[in-house]
């Protein structure tokens, strides 16, 4: 007879999603279901009828975690709409951007998977926050590696979280002399820390695939070989970058693409029967409680070929690179292999940019309602706009992000894993869920606090 | 330099209508000319997850953080108030990405001088996105600046950008502090 298990809500990722967890006796997911239960807003309403500049600055506000993603793949989506070819030399502050981000994004997701890690040849798990070594000096890496990121990232995007620079038609500002060479300097030192951390991160995901077992809110979980395999395929568009309609040959097929309900995808209505209320972090959700996942998930569910399909690190490197690393370690090891190349990309960026071109394009098309599509290779996956553009105005756009591709593949990558592991190989995905909105609350003592400041 | 001894920090979205407050806000302080080392910058959705868990090993000390929100304080809407992190209910401010739930600004607040400034909003969209503030929130923008000012010890007047011209100024435009800040602050 199999149980169910609901963890909600997974921790250590942004945004709100569940797994509901089919198990069988010996606690082995039989088929497991990973849903987003955040509302989805309809920025595509939204989108229509602003100015093409407006839409790409609505989209970059979508997620707090992946502002520039959004951003590139938003502009790009409106130059490939109105067919705008723009200067080599804007590619080129792009190409530093997204690598810059990348740098950062990858560096912050180290920190959310090291908790599930042990130091190798010992029984400890990882705390990033620890004062002590060696743990201190990685954390210390770490956080380097992200301000070198954001660093490049701001003086190239314009600010630092909501990039300013990048605008339909190139970029509004070419960079300083100056600018280049304190760039240059960042990513030599961004070079060494990066190949340095790679190495760590790689040794201690090896070492967690070969354990015996893992440690799980007292429990002692064993780890399988084959945690978080999956049969279903990979989806990337180029290494690093990106492509869009405007490729002379294009690296994704809008007509590959079809997408179905969450009704006819997850798994009906099922009550949870089993529950560890020693789980971290708060326990698992307590026996009775309801679980309809084809009813509460908030996304579509996107196929390639008819296929979910996998986005992200691993998608990249077993596409452009002859990977051939498996399971939720394979994934984590991948995306810590793209460390270097986001030093060396920014650098080889910076070695071809000249800083007196011009960034923007002489002739920005105002559009004929053809569509256009971008994709945009972000930290955690193919992020692809769709846009038509008619006379300087949107009338159709679109947002595919990374984890809506990834929400279906990962609930199978499930299977076969102990359910305490499962929240292991969902991290490994990197999940970035759409945000929900963001208020403070100040509870019914502290409005007494509050002090009114009228001026 | 990512940070500077004084960081101002706009939170909120503005696809959620009051709750772009905080970028509004820094929308206008950055037309102003402010000392070298104040940095203002447009948070978005994303200040715990790229300012707050940053500033602790910052290559610069960050010295004094101003966090520009909006705040359920049961006030009227566009009524500005000033907080203190213990002020504020857990969960405030937990990174997106739940750094194992752990509350970045209660562990900043030992090093470093926090002050949260809130307006109560009138609406904030929960369903669908929703662009533009209610009126009386976009009215509490200028006091917002000054209390701002205040808090930095600048005179509004002495901040007053007389060559600024806009946001967006082109290049060889003459732009003011926004428009100059791309490239050139290595």
């Amino acid at each position: 007879m199999s149980k169910v298990v609901e963890i909600s809500p997974t921790t250590r990722h942004e945004g709100h999603s569940k797994l509901v967890l089919k198990v069988n006796d010996d606690g082995i997911v039989e088929r497991g279901d990973w849903l987003s239960i955040t509302p989805v807003r309809g920025v595509e309403k939204l989108a229509i009828g602003k100015t093409m500049e407006q839409v790409p600055k609505i989209a970059s506000r979508v997620c707090g975690i992946c502002p520039i993603a959004h951003t590139l793949a938003g502009v790009e989506a409106m130059e490939a709409s109105i067919g705008c070819e723009i200067p080599e030399d804007a590619k080129l502050l792009r190409y530093i951007l997204q690598c810059a981000n990348r740098m950062h994004s990858h560096a912050i997701h180290n920190i959310l998977s090291l908790p599930d890690m042990y130091i190798p040849g010992t029984d400890v798990k990882i705390n990033p926050f620890t004062k002590e070594e060696p743990v201190r000096s990685v954390a210390l890496r770490i956080q380097r590696l992200r301000e070198i990121g954001q660093t490049i990232g701001e003086i190239v995007g314009g600010e630092a979280i909501h990039p300013s620079n990048p605008r339909v038609g190139g970029m509004y500002k070419n960079i300083t002399p100056r600018a280049k060479a304190k760039i240059y300097d960042l990513a030599k030192e961004g070079r060494v820390l990066a190949q340095e951390h790679m190495e760590f991160m790689v040794a201690v995901f090896k070492n967690f695939q070969n354990r015996d077992w893992s440690e799980v809110g007292g429990v002692q979980v064993p780890i399988p070989d084959d945690l978080g395999y999956h049969n279903q395929g990979y989806m990337a568009t180029a290494p690093v970058y990106g492509s869009s309609s405007l490729d002379e040959n294009p690296t994704w097929f809008p007509e590959r693409f079809t997408e179905v309900r969450p009704w006819d995808w997850y798994m009906g209505e099922v009550e949870v029967s089993e529950a560890d209320p020693n789980y971290p972090i708060g326990g698992t959700s307590p026996v009775g409680t309801k679980a309809w996942p084809q009813m509460e998930a908030c996304t579509g569910v996107p196929l390639y070929d008819g296929q979910p399909v996998e986005v992200g690190p691993r998608a990249r490197l077993v596409q452009f690179r002859n990977y051939d690393g498996r399971g939720a370690m394979g994934l984590q090891i991948a995306r810590q292999m793209e460390f270097p190349e986001t030093a060396y990309g920014i650098i080889d960026a910076l070695d071809a940019l000249d800083t007196s071109g011009s960034v923007l394009a002489d002739n920005i098309p105002q559009g004929d309602g053809s569509l256009g599509w971008a994709a945009n290779e972000a930290p955690r996956g193919t992020d692809v706009h769709l846009a038509r553009v008619k006379d300087g105005r949107v009338q159709y756009f679109s947002m595919l992000v990374p984890t809506t591709w990834n929400f279906p593949t990962c609930s199978r990558a499930l299977t076969g894993a102990p359910w305490r592991l499962a929240e292991v190989i969902m991290r490994a995905y990197d999940p970035c869920v759409s945000c929900a909105t963001h208020m403070l609350v100040i509870d019914e003592d502290k409005r007494l606090v509050a002090q009114k400041l009228i001026q | 330099m990512l940070f500077r001894e004084i960081v101002i920090a706009g939170c909120g979205n503005p696809l959620y209508g009051d709750d772009g407050f905080g970028p509004a806000v820094v929308e206008e302080l950055q037309k102003l000319q402010l000392p070298d080392n104040v940095k203002v910058i447009d948070a978005g959705l994303g200040a715990p997850h790229f300012l707050f868990t940053l500033m602790e090993d910052a290559e610069v000390p960050v010295k004094k953080l101003i966090i520009i929100d909006i705040a359920d304080f049961g006030a009227d809407p566009g009524d500005v108030t000033k907080l203190r992190p213990e002020d504020l209910p857990p969960g405030a401010y937990r990174d997106a990405h739940s750094w194992d739930l752990s509350e970045p600004l209660q562990r900043l607040k030992d090093v470093i001088d926090i002050t949260i400034i809130g307006c109560q909003p009138k609406r904030v969209a929960s369903h669908e996105f929703e662009l533009g503030l209610t009126d009386e929130v976009e009215g509490a923008i200028p006091r917002t600046v000054r209390i701002v000012l205040e808090e930095i010890g600048v005179e509004y007047g002495a901040a007053i950008n007389h060559q600024g011209t806009h946001l967006w100024a082109s290049p060889g435009e003459t732009s003011g502090e926004a428009g100059d800040k791309t490239g050139e602050q290595t």
